[in-house]
């Protein structure tokens, strides 16, 4: 769990971080969202201390981070930036190895650890391990970046933007991994982006900064029901917010019982999702399978519009 | 199969050695340029022992030159040596606008004939690339990938050593090997202050009016600094190609 009491940072006369107090829990994943120069990266960095803060502190699991040597803090969090910031007269095994190397491994357990990163985000390790950097594509180079930040088992992993170099598709794939990832790892994240539909996938919470101060912090869906201020609301997009809320709830937990016909849902998706083929397949219901292939019910667009008009 | 460009460097480098250990062999090809029944091929002393005399010289103010540059590129590049760089910029600089005849001329009261005053005037001339190149290198490593190594928890030193200087090698490599070419050249002039080194010939033929003698010590010169620098070249190449 980190904890973050009163933390603020100033540059000469001008504060970039104004007194924010939150608390992270352990294996969730936190999005700190927010216009440019809303302060985002520099709260960020204050918990591995890449920024000293001006005053206030950071605890992580009850300990003061100032307590701890600065690279020894580091080694044991994970860091992933924008455009990945990859060692590029390294190989993609070199760069995964980067903390395990400092923290003196043995090289066979290294060997062992960087295979199975690879294996886990889907590069083989025999293509990939002896490549450089500027041999990889975009999307590559994003997961070898984050292989390397997980390589020696943080249990905290900062993401300062990690997916804002890349296209549409291979950014929500990217989500979809990371996601995945972090569920069975259990690795707590903090993930900083300006992309309101990224905070919505990936955050449990979500954390919105203006002008050097939290303005909120808490769920999707109360961020969306109950916006703490103007500014807030614009950020959620007043005219989409209705679909936002849509799309934080699966068609597994609107089923009814019955059926319909038609093409069949799959029950993991979201309800956005299901009205969206509704509409397009000129149906008012449709039937829902779960991942087995077995039929759960139905699921109706008065029922999704039902959903969306009541506040969760 | 041989590429055109190495199979000339190939030869050019069996030629300039057989030339230098068997020079006579090539009499016929500077008899042309000698007057009088002087001799064709240079007779005071032996060419081999010139040319390594010679390169030693060269190493051994190159490798001055760059342990020193190269450090001094490392401290101005520190946030502790910041203030200094503009300083030894200009330092640097003059070590480059002086002359080295006139480094010679200031060196020899000082330190006597020989070896030693052209020491000094090629270290001081082949500072300054190094130099700059040590810093443009160092000041080029993408921040990304500084912020990167800093966040996971790289010493100021782990990062010198494991990322700073493996990506400025290049840029290093490349000023190492415009010092080397300037003071395989200029080191000739160390023959007029009692130098040993390939200076000699070239001198004994201004001296005897020997045509001949100036070609071969220009000659020898000239295609040493082609194979260096493309030695060097292929060098900064290979490492380079890895960083893509
Ligand atoms: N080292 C510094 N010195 C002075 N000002 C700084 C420094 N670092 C950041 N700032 C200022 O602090 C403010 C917040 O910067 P920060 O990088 O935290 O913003 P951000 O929310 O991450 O923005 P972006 O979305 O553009 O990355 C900005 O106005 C920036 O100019
Ligand atoms: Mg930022």
């Amino acid at each position: 769990m980190i904890e973050i009491q009163n933390l603020s940072k100033r540059y000469d006369d001008t504060i970039v971080v104004d007194d924010v107090s939150m608390r992270m829990e352990e294996g969730s994943i936190t999005v700190i969202v927010g216009t440019s120069g809303a302060g985002k990266s520099t709260l960020l960095r204050m918990i591995n201390r890449l920024v000293e803060p001006s005053s206030g502190r950071v605890l992580i699991d009850g300990q003061d981070t100032m307590a701890v040597p600065e690279d020894e803090l580091r080694h044991r969090i994970g860091y992933v930036i924008q455009g990945n910031g990859l060692f590029p007269h390294r190989t993609v095994a070199g760069n995964i190895a980067t903390v395990p190397r400092l923290l003196g491994w043995e090289a066979k357990r290294i060997g062992q650890r960087v295979d199975e990163l690879l294996q886990l985000f889907q590069l083989d390790p025999a293509e990939f391990a002896g490549k450089y950097p500027h041999e990889l594509s975009g999307g590559q180079q994003q997961r070898v970046g984050v292989a390397r930040a997980l390589a020696a088992r943080p249990a905290l992993l900062l993401m300062d933007e990690p997916f804002g170099a890349l296209d549409p598709v291979i950014r929500s794939k990217a989500q979809d991994d990371l996601l995945a990832i972090q569920r069975r790892l259990g690795t707590t994240v903090v993930l900083v982006t300006h992309d309101m539909e990224e905070a919505f996938r990936l955050g449990d919470k979500i954390a919105v900064m203006d002008e050097a101060r939290l303005v909120q912090y808490g769920t999707a869906a109360e961020l969306l029901t109950h916006p703490a201020e103007g500014f807030v609301e614009r950020l959620v997009g007043t005219a989409e917010r209705p679909f936002r809320l849509l799309s934080l709830t699966r068609v597994r937990d609107v089923v009814e019982p019955g059926t319909a016909d038609g093409e069949p849902l799959d029950a993991s998706i979201d309800l956005r999702e299901a009205l969206a083929r509704m509409v397009w397949v000129g149906r008012d219901a449709l039937p829902v399978l779960d991942s087995s292939g077995a039929m759960l019910g139905r699921v109706s667009i008065g029922g999704i519009l039902a959903h969306g008009r009541q506040a969760p | 199969m041989i590429r055109p460009a190495v199979f000339l460097r190939i030869a050019a480098f069996a030629l300039l050695v057989t030339f230098i250990t068997a020079p006579h062999v090539f009499a016929f090809a500077f008899e042309p340029f000698t007057e009088n029944g002087a001799p064709a091929i240079y007779d005071q002393g032996s060419l081999l022992s010139l040319t390594i005399a010679h390169l030693q010289t060269v190493f051994g103010a190159v490798s001055a030159s760059t342990v020193v540059a190269v450090l001094l590129g490392i401290f101005v590049t520190r946030p502790s040596g910041l203030e200094f760089l503009p300083l030894s910029r200009s330092i640097v600089n003059i070590g480059q606008t002086f002359p080295p005849v006139a480094v010679l001329a200031v060196a020899v009261p000082l330190v006597g004939f020989g070896q030693a005053p052209t020491l000094i005037a090629l270290f001081l001339y082949g500072l300054l690339p190094i130099f700059e190149n040590t810093i443009s290198g160092l000041t080029q490593v993408p921040p990304l990938v500084l912020d990167a190594a800093k966040g996971m928890g790289m010493t100021p030193r782990q990062r010198l050593l494991n990322v700073e200087l493996p990506l400025a090698m290049p840029v290093i490599l490349a000023g190492i090997r415009l010092s080397a070419i300037i003071s395989l050249g200029t080191a000739t002039i160390g023959s007029t202050v009692a130098a040993k080194g390939l200076g000699e010939v070239i001198i004994a033929g201004l001296q005897s009016n020997n045509v001949a003698f100036i070609l071969q010590g220009g000659l020898v010169v000239a295609v040493l600094a082609i194979l260096l620098h493309d030695g060097l070249m292929a060098l900064e190449r290979t490492i380079a190609a890895r960083l893509g």
